[in-house]
């Protein structure tokens, strides 16, 4: 055998197409990304364990995510929040993690999409098994798994082919596999979905610019939407009584240790604030849960400056309206006193 | 540590940068690959590295001990002392909550109303793999098969050395340790093989059965609805095929790293959906463990030396043992169940309706002994037996109307990959993978070795852990 030969042969080819791999995607418009992956997330709540009674740690769903932005609260606070929120998860399972597992007394802002706070407390649920998989992930980390994401943020930063993304985004083999479509024996009908956002190594995320600009794109998360709400019509319904519930009794016991929340409802728009309007009801789910929490809230539609606000794809906010939004809410909640914890004040 | 994770990458190039450095004595060297072997095992669960320091303890001195002591009665005594701590290190560790269960189960059955907690204790990685090889090697010292090791050092990286320690090959003292008493260093074709071992061995993991095979048999095997005929034989299929690409993976890197320190492991696998019959498929499937069964049960039990009727009974238990070596499940003791009954049915074809393998016939057989292992896998993968039954029930077309899961293209791709799999195993089962890569031209062998790599590259494995860690 001429192994050698065959080494430095290999090893060629092996650099020629994966250069090739690689500038093949950038010509599609793909390129190099962080994956909010659970060990992202894990790196983020390790800081709890050290944040002090003067820091902010941000919960909820995507719109906490997208709408919140860390810079421009920093800007206005002096302190840049923990961001923990999780895209399509209710809040419940972090909060309890963070009140059961840590001794954090400082403030935490709940984001409040009702259609998943509200949703359920079953833990096979997605809106409960996501969130809960990171705080399972974060107890169980590995120094080798640790270790991997590390070494893993380098090629994320520069290789556009090195993605986690899944679905339509999707770069990698078994993407590229799960694309290809013969006849109609499994009808998937769950529309194509793209991952609209960017994620930075502290989970700031912020809109991809081609969902304010391309409405054809936007257009095509707003049917992920639809097509979510019509699953939710013929779901179960919203599990009010044992949401409110978990909520509250882990609110106490973190109040009691002078720890402070604050209620945030994100800016929605469209058939989707219509939808739900008609699913989970302002009054009925939003005003009962801030009445019974005796903390401070705020709902996007209480305030005239939030009134113009539209969401692309009308669930988040563009990165412009969102640094915007972060700006204005925060200076609203000082006013009100909700961040008295915060160095400014 | 996962072989294919990036931390394992930059581990062991330190590894091999060290071993070949000149900074190093022979012994210096044997020292560094025992530290990084427990580093490699301490960056999953540091504390768990004190069970791999007790077991390595107890059989040094138990082997000491029983390389001097003549006295039956107290070799036998230091030969129990490690198998207590070995097997009750697996009690306690992997069967503690099956075997609660299952006195809950019975006492309950009186009546007693008796109510256990789970303990949720955490399962140390590899533990079936290092106690077997350790107890291999006081059984041989008890029964003087083999030489005592020389030094702590060589017995303490016999037991560690972190290429095979978490899922195998499970090797003899006397064909590893013996290996570690004079200075090893892979030759340039030995260490350039090694690479290509560790590529072929993450080509079988991560491409073909984390990105080909993994989605088809989640999807099968975690639905709760009745299957149609082809998802429950796809699903299975496709397990099948996962299962081997994943062991046999994780067998062909861990030789392959071995081979670049030059250390020669035994191979574990030798294409066993080839296999002519179900005597055939225990050579061939994972054999560094059926060998260990054979030479530590089966023989000890009569083996072949005392009348059919205890020859099957040695064989039904040496497999219902090796299947609950797998997982402390009753699933996991059908599997073995089911491969004991195949093992004595073709002992009886063998003694009453003999017949002559020809090349004709040889295929079918084969094909025969594939499809009735991929029954056992029915059991072996599903977690309860509602799922197994509602497979097999499915697999033998009594639910026609069963649930769609698969889509055409999945049932495309798997029928490919199996099929290209049992045709492989097929025309390779005289031969090796080192033979055939003899007879191709070096720039055919790069490009083989390219598109493996690029294929693993663009695959991008997220670290999914091996199957057989769990065993």
């Amino acid at each position: 055998m001429h192994l050698k030969q065959s080494l430095i042969i290999a090893v060629t080819l092996v650099i020629i197409s994966v250069t090739a791999w690689e500038l093949f995607w950038r010509s599609q418009g793909v390129y190099p990304t962080l994956d909010d992956n659970e060990a992202l997330w894990a790196n983020q709540r390790a800081r709890v364990e050290k944040a002090t009674n003067n820091d902010i740690l941000l919960m909820g769903s995507s719109r906490v995510l997208f709408d919140m932005q860390l810079d421009q609260w920093q800007e206005q606070t002096g302190i840049r929040p923990i961001q923990l929120a999780s895209v399509g998860s209710s809040p419940l399972p972090i909060f309890h993690d963070v009140v059961e597992n840590t001794k954090f007394n400082g403030t935490i802002l709940v984001g409040v999409t009702p259609g998943l706070f509200f949703s359920t407390t079953n833990p096979d649920a997605q809106p409960w098994q996501w969130p809960q998989s990171k705080v399972d992930f974060y107890k169980k980390r590995t120094y080798a798994q640790m270790s991997n994401h590390l070494l893993s943020i380098p090629l994320q930063k520069n290789l556009a082919f090195i993605s986690e993304d899944q679905g339509v985004d999707g770069v990698k083999l078994k993407e590229l596999l799960g694309k290809i479509s013969i006849g109609n024996r499994v009808v998937d009908s769950m529309p194509p979905f793209h991952a609209f956002g960017e994620i930075a190594l502290d989970r700031n995320l912020k809109m991809k610019q081609i969902t304010v600009t391309d409405t054809a794109y936007a257009n095509s998360v707003i049917k992920v939407w639809r097509f979510f709400m019509k699953a939710a019509a013929s779901g179960p319904p919203p599990d009010k009584a044992s949401t409110m519930a978990f909520f509250l009794k882990d609110l106490k016991k973190f109040k009691a240790r002078g720890g402070q929340v604050i209620l945030v409802r994100c800016p929605s728009s469209g058939s989707l604030r219509f939808g739900e309007n008609m699913g989970v009801p302002r009054a009925n789910f939003w005003d009962d849960l801030v009445k019974q929490s005796h903390v401070k809230a705020y709902h996007f539609e209480d305030y005239e400056s939030f009134k113009n606000l539209k969401c692309p794809e009308e669930s988040h906010l563009s990165g412009k309206d969102a640094a915007y939004f972060t700006t204005e809410i925060v200076k609203i909640m000082k006013a009100d006193g909700a961040l008295s914890n915060s160095k400014n004040n | 540590m996962l072989f294919n994770s990036l931390s394992f990458v930059v581990f062991l190039v330190i590894v091999l940068a060290l071993y070949y450095s000149k900074l190093f004595n022979w012994t210096s060297k044997k020292r560094m690959l025992l530290f990084a072997s427990y580093v490699f095992y301490g960056l999953w669960n540091p504390p768990l590295v004190i069970l791999l320091w007790i077991s390595t303890m107890v059989d040094w001195v138990a082997g000491k001990k029983l390389a001097v002591e003549d006295n039956q009665k107290r070799r036998k005594l230091w030969l129990m002392l490690s198998m207590f701590v070995n097997l009750g290190f697996l009690a306690f560790f992997k069967y503690r909550d099956f075997l609660l269960d299952n006195f809950t189960t019975v006492v309950n059955t009186y009546g007693y109303g008796y109510q256990t907690q789970p303990m949720d204790i955490i399962l140390p990685m590899g533990i079936s793999f290092y106690t077997f090889q350790t107890m291999s090697y006081t059984i041989d010292m008890y029964l003087r098969r083999t030489e005592r090791a020389k030094t702590f050092l060589d017995f303490a990286l016999y037991v560690t050395f972190f290429p095979q320690l978490v899922a195998g090959p499970i090797v003899r003292a006397q064909d590893l340790i013996s290996q570690f008493y004079e200075e090893k260093r892979a030759t340039v074709n030995q260490f350039i093989w090694g690479i290509f071992l560790l590529t072929l061995g993450l080509f079988q993991k991560v491409v073909m059965a984390d990105t080909l095979l993994s989605d088809a048999v989640d999807t099968v095997y975690g639905s709760d609805k009745i299957l149609n005929f082809w998802d429950a034989w796809m699903g299975t299929l496709a397990f099948s095929g996962q299962i081997f690409f994943d062991f046999a993976g994780y067998s062909t890197c861990a030789i392959g790293i071995a081979l670049m320190l030059g250390i020669i492991l035994p191979d574990n696998f030798k294409y066993p959906y080839g296999s002519l019959g179900f005597s055939d498929l225990w050579k061939r499937w994972h054999i560094t463990l059926s060998s260990w069964l054979r030479d530590y049960l089966y023989i000890p039990l009569g083996g072949n030396k005392h009348g059919v009727v205890r020859m099957y009974a040695a064989l039904m238990i040496t497999m219902l043992l090796g299947g609950l070596w797998h997982g402390a499940a009753w699933t996991f003791i059908v599997w073995g169940g089911l491969h004991g009954s195949y093992l004595i049915l073709e002992r009886l074809q063998r003694q009453y309706l003999p017949f002559k393998i020809t090349k004709w016939n040889g295929m079918f057989l084969a094909f025969t002994t594939f499809t009735c292992v991929n029954i056992t896998w029915v059991f072996f993968r599903a977690k309860e037996f509602k799922t197994a039954w509602n497979m097999i029930t499915s697999m033998f077309y009594l639910n026609p109307e069963g649930e769609k899961v698969l889509t055409s293209f999945d049932i495309l791709k798997v029928g490919m990959v199996i099929g290209l799999l049992f045709i492989c195993h097929w025309f390779m089962r005289n031969t090796s993978v080192e033979a055939v890569s003899k007879r191709l031209s070096p720039i055919v062998l790069a490009v083989v070795w390219a598109v493996m790599f690029f294929l693993v590259v663009i695959s991008q494995g997220s670290g999914e852990q091996f199957i057989y860690f769990q065993f």
